[in-house]
């Protein structure tokens, strides 16, 4: 028996070894290894090669003789030059190919690139801070069980007091953003502001929002100090020069501008337009306080966005208990509440409580742009791969007149990039064109800035990935090509590559069924959210804050109501589309010790009920009379959340206000349809309800507003008259969802656009290259119908086996989508049956265009064409 | 005198192929020395040597016929040049007349 040396060793050997010298290096040392096998055994002589083998990675052999006759330099001036030529000649020669090619790269890296800089923007967020890392901001938990909230906003002296007794925290910050004032005037120009902020001074040295005028060591030189962004100063003096000039506040309290930052960059989440010391706000709200809370003991007051620069390294869980433990001495029956630390740069893409937020659209769309560009390439490969079978000669005739198999391989590659670069200048071109769309779409202000550097780095690694992913098979393929096979027309029986093609199509209508699935139920869960039964009636109501008009409110809905288009009239104190307060406040019987249940209190008049058709379940409404202030009426959920059994009669308190509940109501849909009902109560206190309701006809709204704009003119004439309608609102609750599904929808739509163009070159090409067959048949009787069939059949094959792999992956991936919502609808098979139909009727007009078109031939002439 | 100089290791290979005549190529010389001198060489470290000596002009090549022992390949036959013949005379000469310079007491005695 003869046993082999190792085949690794020779691998090797064959490798580094200078050709020649490798046949006598060789052959001296198998003929040793013989020997050796001989006198030591087959395992001895084995490692004794290998270690020969080793032994002979030396200089001497490693070294490659110089050639007799060199071949041209690779990179030489005629060579690239002919290069190119050849590849522009081609270009132009298959003009049907290359524009198949050119259509599908430039839409698939359009949008690719589209969506990987929207990517860009939104990782980008917030990370401009140099101390961007070491900065935290504060939130609270609290209640209890299925009523856990998390609040990122806390009481005002955790921060001083962290900073004060915490060694790990270096610097400390509050943001306030309470309405303090609302109009603020500069000689005759006055703004209703809702930006103006109340802040620490170190707001301006923490973060990096630079002091273009103003001393950065004391911004605020005294508590009537205000900081503008250049636009707000601009906005209230023009071009003249800010510092020291006066605004007054709602015509009381008159602020000195001390300085001016830079307008905030849009991928920040902070923003504001006025920036005024913290301390005037303490010293306005605590001036005259009877029940002695100030700035400095107040743990009542959650309004304070908490920002810390911590010492790095620091753990932040053991952190929050140090911070806990403040809190807890300070004010011992906030048992249920705990402290959270969240980095500043996670503040966009993540939810408080620092699972996933807006980070699963990024990762989503990062998923699209790459399905997108792997189709688009999927798409040049398939093309280029099959069409170089009728290459296949001039490969060989290059090779026979001495074309080295670098050379080739340079010429593809070459050929390739031009059509890249080619299609890389359209896409841009295109990407600028689409660019205004796009923000629209993606609510975004992207701006292709040729200078960012940023922008080149997106662009030009989505380039040359997708360039490097579909120039080298087919450069590698087409070089290959044995010359003389080639010429004897061998080449096309190769498996190989035929299988590789099929993969790829494969792939691509995967994709395809993926993204068009997932259209379909998102388009689904967003009707699904529309349509479904919100437990009010939200339709023609015309909302807004009633400023000094409350105190003249049944003046007011007595005229409103002769207005021929006013079906009623109410008042509340919060939006019903999205109650925005909470609090723990609350006590029952039957109340465990240590138990919260945070409750959403909104207080109203006795129309609202009847007003939006809320149903009562149980019970009565309010009536008006003076003791509905010592009533409650809950929602279904309160009641099962707080356990009360016949709740009606039964006492409740809600903040000091002690009372009974006199009437239950069916739960409804007060949030987004994301979160669950949560408990909710209604209390008798018009005074409190600074917001009115108009619920109009529908075509007279313009008359009712303006009605309801003469009125609030009539009270507050100073005030601009703001309304939304409730439909308004409540769209603007699902505004990301909306733009993710119209996002998809257009991606979707322009995968399955590059998938197509994909298969139909590729049965343009089946059909050339079968065209003698076909004639053949038809002239042997094939019908019509039958050619066609003969042609789809393989496609269609591949595009069931895509549904058949692409369903699973669809499910799984929805599902996940679906768990955001706490409403939603369950996925059926027929979508995906729908998905799967469309992706078969889009690939079967595809293909049978171009296969009608083969078969209705006349025989004769495709007989002819050769 | 000049010559090109030639390391020991070398000179025991460019005698070996003139000892092994007709049939000097890898194995056999690498087989040859070591029956000779007694030290073990590796084939790499002839192979190498006989490069070097090619390079430097004192041995030339050529292939000879495939044989099946070595798998078909063929061996790479060296001889002496003239220049590498040369060489070796100087090198021998060299030797003799030191050899011929030491006094009688000059060496102890070493007893055989």
């Amino acid at each position: 028996m003869k046993n082999k040396p190792p085949r690794w060793a020779t691998r090797l050997l064959e490798i580094f070894c200078a050709p020649h010298l490798l046949e006598e290096i060789e052959g001296d040392l198998y003929e040793r290894f013989l020997r050796n096998e001989r006198f030591g055994g087959t395992s001895f002589a084995r490692r004794q090669y290998a270690r020969e083998v080793i032994s002979f990675l030396k200089p001497f052999a490693l070294k490659r003789q110089a050639r007799e006759y060199p071949s041209t330099p690779l990179l030489q001036p005629a060579m690239i030059r002919n290069y190119f030529k050849t590849a522009w000649r081609n270009l132009l020669k298959n003009r049907f190919y290359s524009l198949i090619n050119m259509t599908g790269l430039t839409a698939g890296l359009a949008v690719g690139m589209l969506i990987l800089l929207w990517v860009q923007d939104e990782l980008s967020f917030d990370r401009f801070h140099q101390k961007a890392n070491q900065i935290y901001r504060l939130e609270n938990e609290v209640g209890t069980g299925t009523s856990k909230q998390i609040w990122t906003t806390t009481v005002a002296p955790i921060a001083e007091m962290g900073k004060k007794e915490v060694p790990e925290i270096k610097e400390a910050l509050r943001i306030t953003d309470g309405s303090l004032y609302t109009l603020y005037k500069y000689q005759d120009k006055s703004f209703a502001e809702e930006e103006a902020v109340f802040t620490d001074p170190t707001f301006f040295t923490l973060f990096d929002f630079g002091l273009i005028k103003g001393n950065p060591a004391k911004p605020f030189p005294d508590n009537n100090s205000v900081v503008l962004t250049e636009k707000t100063a601009k906005r209230y003096f023009g071009d003249a020069e800010p510092i020291g000039k006066a605004i007054t506040a709602d015509g009381k309290t008159t602020f000195t501008v001390s300085g001016i930052i830079r307008n905030f960059p849009k991928n920040s989440s902070l923003k504001g337009d006025l920036f005024m010391p913290i301390s005037h706000w303490f010293s306005v709200i605590y001036a005259n306080r009877k029940d002695g809370r100030n700035q400095h003991n107040d743990f009542h007051e959650f309004s304070y966005a908490t920002f810390f620069q911590l010492q790095p390294g620091v753990s932040t869980t053991a952190l929050a208990d140090k911070l806990r433990n403040i809190h807890l001495r300070n004010k011992p029956d906030d048992t249920d509440l705990t402290y959270l630390l969240q980095a500043l740069p996670d503040m966009h893409l993540y939810k408080a409580d620092g699972t996933e937020g807006g980070i699963e659209t990024v990762r989503m769309f990062v998923i699209i742009a790459l399905l997108i560009l792997v189709i688009a390439c999927i798409n040049y490969v398939n093309l280029s791969t099959a069409r170089s079978m009728l290459r296949a000669k001039e490969v060989s005739m290059r090779k026979i007149v001495g074309a080295a198999k670098m050379q080739l391989f340079l010429q593809f590659i070459v050929e390739t990039a031009l059509l890249f670069s080619l299609s890389a200048f359209l896409a841009i071109g295109l990407m600028t064109l689409l660019m205004p769309f796009y923000n629209e779409l993606s609510g975004k202000q992207l701006v292709i800035d040729f200078s960012d550097s940023q922008i080149w780095a997106v662009i030009a690694s989505t380039i040359a990935g997708t360039l490097l992913a579909s120039s080298i098979y087919p450069a590698l393929l087409l070089s290959s090509f044995e010359p003389l096979k080639a010429l004897k027309g061998k080449v096309s029986a190769r498996l190989t590559d035929a299988v590789f093609r099929k993969i790829l199509v494969v792939t691509q209508f995967t994709f395809t069924v993926i993204l068009i699935s997932g259209t379909l139920i998102i388009g689904n869960q967003l009707d699904y959210i529309h349509s479904k039964e919100l437990g009010y009636d939200k339709d023609h109501v015309l909302s807004f804050y009633m400023r000094d008009l409350g105190a003249h409110f049944d003046a007011a809905k007595t005229e409103l109501l002769k207005q021929p288009g006013v079906a009623g009239v109410t008042r509340a104190n919060s939006n019903i589309v999205s109650i925005g307060m909470q609090t723990g406040a609350t006590n029952w019987d039957g109340k465990q010790p240590g138990e919260t249940m945070m409750i959403r209190p909104v207080a109203v008049n006795q129309d609202f009920i009847p007003f939006f058709k809320i149903k009562v379940d149980q019970g009565v409404n309010f009536t008006g009379a003076v003791s509905d202030s010592l009533h409650f009426i809950l929602n279904e959920t309160a009641v099962k959340a707080a356990r009360i059994k016949n709740p009606i009669g039964k006492r409740f308190k809600l903040w000091d206000r002690e009372g009974t509940i006199i009437g239950v109501v069916k739960d409804f849909h007060f949030a987004s349809m994301k979160s669950r009902i949560e408990p909710s109560i209604f209390f008798y206190d018009p005074n409190r309800a600074g917001r009115m309701f108009i619920k109009t006809t529908g075509q007279e709204a313009p008359n009712v507003i303006a009605t309801a704009k003469r009125l609030w003119k009539q009270y507050n004439a100073e005030y601009p008259f703001k309304y939304d309608f409730l439909d308004q609102t409540f769209d603007d609750l699902y505004k990301t969802e909306q733009r993710t599904g119209t996002l998809f929808t257009v991606f979707a739509t322009i995968a399955i656009v590059i998938s197509c163009l994909g298969l139909f070159g590729l049965v343009a090409y089946t059909a050339q290259v079968r065209t003698r067959e076909i004639g053949v048949r038809k002239v042997l009787g094939a019908t019509v119908p039958g050619i066609i069939q003969l042609l789809a059949k393989d496609f269609v094959k591949l595009v069931l086996i895509a549904i058949a792999i692409a369903v699973p992956v669809a499910w799984y991936a929805m599902d996940q989508w679906l768990q955001g919502f706490a409403y939603r609808i369950s996925i059926e098979w027929w979508m995906f049956a729908l998905a799967g139909l469309l992706a078969l009727a889009i690939a079967l007009l595809t293909v049978s265009f171009q296969s009608i078109k083969a078969a209705v031939v006349n025989p004769v002439k495709s007989l002819r064409s050769e | 005198m000049r010559r090109s100089y030639l390391g020991e290791f070398e000179e025991v290979v460019l005698l070996t192929v003139a000892v092994l005549a007709e049939g000097a190529y890898g194995v056999a010389i690498t087989d040859e020395l070591d029956r000779q001198t007694g030290r073990t060489v590796s084939i790499s470290a002839v192979h190498a040597a006989l490069h070097r000596l090619e390079e430097k002009g004192m041995l030339k090549s050529h292939l000879g016929d495939a044989t099946a022992e070595r798998g078909g390949r063929r061996k790479r036959l060296f001889s002496v040049t003239v220049l590498g013949s040369r060489t070796l005379h100087d090198i021998r000469a060299v030797r003799q007349q030191l050899w011929d310079s030491i006094s009688p007491q000059g060496l102890p005695v070493v007893s055989l």
